[in-house]
């Protein structure tokens, strides 16, 4: 596949709206946990923001999607890893102590 | 098996075929490493919740969350500034770059004073590292992350001297580019403890 990689940005104004965005999530995350106190669906919530702001760092402050293949890969699988793990122990974490006793 | 094929030139501002690398390779080798470290805790910490489900939950609780949301306020605005520097040296704006690296310097300077005032906090409260397992986890791996970011606030200090000294151009601002990549890989990393510790109830 070829891959074709443009011009890194100069504009600012990209930078100012992730920033609102990871404000705006980190604030609704602590609204979340207030609200869903103790729900195994906060898990599922939380894990969706927390790849949400990583890839927008990674996309936005990083500019993954214009850097080499590795380099894009490793960022997309640093930031999966969390959320999965997060939502795989939320529905299956009994199995999973089991799994890791000594 | 698909080889690793890195570009063979040392400046890395023009994309090439297979795409740029942000900064340059050395940086990237110690961001692999760094990820490397926190998985390895990360799996601690789900291998401790599975066990200690209760816990987690309880000891959530119990810290300040305020001082967790300033924490990850300063983080993700250091990170701003220093992408807002790299974007404005890429510009040739040199002038306005250097004032956007001191803003994301000043910034991520309040992140050890917050975690001083939350450690005094925790401990008027009684909370130490032999407080239980939710507390144990959570002390090694925010110290963990913290002196990360001591890391990376001592090469901003070592970027913003070499900026002073008109090291970065428009055309060569690897060395910027490369602390910027560090500072938001540590950035990333604290967005994903914020909520194992703050959150997570």
């Amino acid at each position: 596949m070829t891959h074709t990689t443009r011009a890194p940005d100069n504009a600012l104004s990209p930078l100012l709206v992730t920033w609102l965005a990871l404000v705006v999530l980190t604030l609704l995350s602590l609204m979340l946990s207030q609200w869903l106190h103790g729900a195994a669906w906060l898990h599922v919530l939380v894990a969706a923001i927390v790849w949400i702001k990583g890839t927008l760092i990674a996309r936005r402050f990083i500019e993954s999607e214009r850097a080499h293949p590795f380099i894009r890969n490793v960022l997309r699988g640093f930031i999966a890893f969390t959320p999965i793990a997060l939502v795989l122990t939320a529905f299956y974490g009994p199995q999973f102590a089991r799994w890791t006793t000594l | 098996m698909t080889a690793v094929v890195f570009p063979v030139t040392e400046t890395q501002q023009e994309p090439s075929e297979h795409g740029r690398i942000p900064g340059n390779k050395g940086i990237w080798v110690g961001i692999c490493c760094e990820f490397l470290e926190f998985l390895v805790l990360f799996i601690v910490y789900f291998v401790a919740r599975a066990h200690f489900p209760e816990s987690f939950e309880q000891g959530a609780e119990r810290l300040s969350r305020l001082s967790g949301t300033v924490i990850t306020l300063l983080m993700v605005t250091s990170s701003f500034f220093i992408a807002c520097s790299v974007v404005t040296m890429r510009a040739g704006q040199s002038r306005r770059s250097l004032y956007w690296l001191l803003a994301g310097l000043v910034v991520a300077l309040g992140y050890p004073v917050a975690k001083y005032f939350e450690i005094q906090w925790n401990l008027a409260q009684g909370i130490n590292g032999e407080s239980g397992i939710f507390f144990t986890v959570y002390y090694y791996l925010t110290f963990n992350h913290l002196v990360h970011t001591i890391w990376g606030i001592l090469g901003i200090l070592w970027v913003l001297a070499r900026h002073l000294a008109g090291g970065y151009s428009a055309e060569d601002y690897g060395g910027l580019e490369a602390l910027a990549s560090y500072w938001h890989a540590t950035d990333m990393i604290w967005l994903i403890i914020f909520p194992f510790f703050y959150v997570l109830v």
